[in-house]
């Protein structure tokens, strides 16, 4: 049952996008957040979906991969289309009943706006698919180490993120076992009302933490064996290397811009 | 009729996922009243796979687990009925501890069977004396004692239920050599006085060969050979193509019985070969 959750989507591959530089992809992708919300009419928001295909079929990701990441917050994005639809009024009405008016320009405007919703998420994923969880920490530490100089602690927070991911899989795996040792010993874990339930979680829960607190002992001991003593004067294994493939992703994304904010300019807004 | 009766047994792990796993093959095997087998095979082999299917922890993907007869799935709803009565040790089972004492966690399986406080406390006494706990730790925090003492409390917590079947998954890995030996002899007597019927998963091929009426291998998901403990060991390179070895007796008996003593086969315990070796040595040990 636990199996199935899946944290850290990465979805190993040797594509285009895979091979770009973790920061770059990072804040191309923060750039590419604030570009979905610069256009005011279809065709910039058509620019915008445009270099979202293109980027998903360079990544080869499979397109079903993105719908699942689309899918958990559908009726977060029918809830807020649905409440606009109703909310912008204009245009010619096209059905009534009572304060409930639902125009043509209501209409536009919900539409308009799932489009950017789904643009966001799936441009995010894209992020996540295609980097490694230890990459994009990497990637973030780097980042965010100008902050170092105002005492915020970036080495610190990116090693407890890396811990922290890696062991969601080994703590799943945990719990697992154990609920299985309990329900071997006539623990009922899938019957009873509310309280019942939050009550047979302590036999899971207690030998959880005893072994979380035992493993943190153990590799904190393990590091301090090896060393380990903060990012000061640490190198790495893997350096990064921004290329001439980085340059020309950049190079696209201010492309994409400038033409959004020319369609702005040349083109009626449809709100 | 056989206590466990396994049918056709095939088990898949994360089905239709890239990290689909066919863990069992149709595994067939039977298990009579009051038997001690002894499972075998290499990392890998299904061996866990196959004894968490005996009381209902896995869900068989196509096959059939009887239980005295009866198959164990056919009221899903009663499940916890097969847990009390095949009782399951896991490996390292020390991990699963929770309670204030001792004396308390060995109560818990008891508890959800719902049995009156005076037999919980009997069988609580009884499965401690077996399990080798002396009284005055009862009253201790589990978290306080040693990592034998802590596997020794949790065996006493299956125990206690009184179970028709005892199984263990390699109840005795890292333990020292003393309190392997220690575990085992508690485990036959556990048996003997009970009348139950024990599987015993472990990777020592000298436990299983003490202990053992009849062995089951494993080999890549598949049951590769059930039969009495001499028989198996007497299979020593077919045992060594499955990765597996033959006790450390055994091996130089027959190293010894290459170069022509005459000592004969079927020796895979130590007694046994002190009872083979001394008739030779009186003979004045020459190869003949
Ligand atoms: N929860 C799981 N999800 C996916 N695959 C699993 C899972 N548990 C075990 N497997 C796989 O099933 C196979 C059999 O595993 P199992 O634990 O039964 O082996 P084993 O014989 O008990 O080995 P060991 O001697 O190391 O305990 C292995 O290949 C293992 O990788
Ligand atoms: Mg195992």
């Amino acid at each position: 049952m636990l199996n199935d959750i899946t944290i850290g989507q990465f979805f190993p591959g040797n594509s285009l996008i895979h091979r770009l530089d973790p920061r770059v992809k990072i804040l191309l992708t923060i750039a590419y957040i604030a570009a979905v919300f610069v256009p005011v009419n279809w065709y910039g928001l058509g620019l915008a979906v445009l270099f979202l295909v293109t980027a998903v079929a360079l990544s080869r990701l499979p397109v079903k991969l993105l719908w699942k990441s689309i899918k958990p917050i559908l009726p977060i994005i029918l809830f807020t289309a649905l409440l606009n639809m109703f909310y912008v009024g204009g245009g010619t009405v096209l059905w009534e009943w009572g304060i409930l008016k639902l125009t043509s320009k209501g209409l536009v405007n919900a539409a308009f706006l799932a489009v950017r919703i789904v643009c966001l998420i799936a441009g995010s994923s894209l992020l996540t698919y295609t980097t490694g969880p230890t990459t994009l920490t990497d990637a973030l530490e780097r980042l965010l180490g100008p902050l170092k100089v105002i005492r915020v602690p970036v080495h610190e927070i990116a090693m407890m993120m890396t811990i922290a991911l890696r062991f969601i899989p080994t703590l799943v795996e945990e719990t697992d076992k154990i609920m299985s040792a309990q329900k071997a010993r006539g623990a009922d874990m899938e019957s009873g009302g509310l309280l019942q339930r939050i009550k047979a979680l302590v036999p899971v829960l207690i030998p959880l933490f005893v072994s979380s607190f035992r493993r943190a002992y153990e590799l904190a001991m393990a590091m301090e064996c090896r060393c380990y003593h903060g990012g000061e004067g640490r190198t790495r294994m893997k350096q990064l290397h921004m290329g001439l493939r980085d340059a020309a992703a950049v190079a696209v994304m201010l492309l994409l811009f400038t033409a959004m904010i020319l369609l702005n300019c040349w083109t009626a807004p449809v709100l | 009729m056989a206590v466990l009766e396994v049918r056709q047994l095939n088990y898949v792990y994360a089905a239709k996922t890239p990290y689909e796993k066919h863990a069992l093959k149709d595994v067939s095997l039977q298990v009579e009243q009051g038997e001690f087998v002894g499972v075998i095979g290499h990392t890998g082999s299904g061996k866990s796979t196959l004894v968490q299917h005996l009381n209902g922890l896995l869900r068989p993907t196509s096959g059939q687990i009887l239980l005295n007869g009866k198959d164990i799935w056919e009221k899903p709803k009663e499940i916890r009925r097969v847990r009390f009565e095949v009782g399951m040790v896991f490996q390292y089972p020390e991990h699963q501890l929770f309670e204030e004492t001792v004396r308390r966690d060995i109560a818990f399986g008891p508890r959800n069977m719902g049995l009156s406080d005076e037999e919980v406390e009997r069988r609580v006494q009884k499965a401690a004396t077996f399990a080798g706990l002396r009284e005055e730790l009862l009253d201790s925090s589990p978290f306080d004692l040693s990592g034998g003492q802590k596997r020794r409390v949790a065996i006493a917590g299956v125990m206690a239920m009184e179970p028709q079947v005892l199984v263990l998954d390699e109840p005795t890995a890292g333990l020292d050599p003393r309190g392997r030996e220690q575990m085992l002899r508690q485990i036959e007597r556990y048996r003997r006085e009970n009348g139950t019927t024990v599987l015993l998963v472990s990777h020592s091929m000298e436990d299983v060969a003490a202990i053992a009426d009849r062995v089951l291998v494993m080999n890549g998901g598949e049951a590769a050979m059930m039969a009495p403990t001499e028989e198996v060991f007497s299979r020593a390179e077919e045992l060594e193509a499955m990765g597996l070895s033959v006790p450390a007796v055994t091996r130089i008996f027959m190293a010894l019985r290459r170069r022509g003593y005459d000592v004969g086969d079927n020796v895979y315990t130590v007694e046994k070969a002190v009872e083979r070796l001394m008739p030779l040595l009186k003979r004045g040990c020459r190869p003949c």
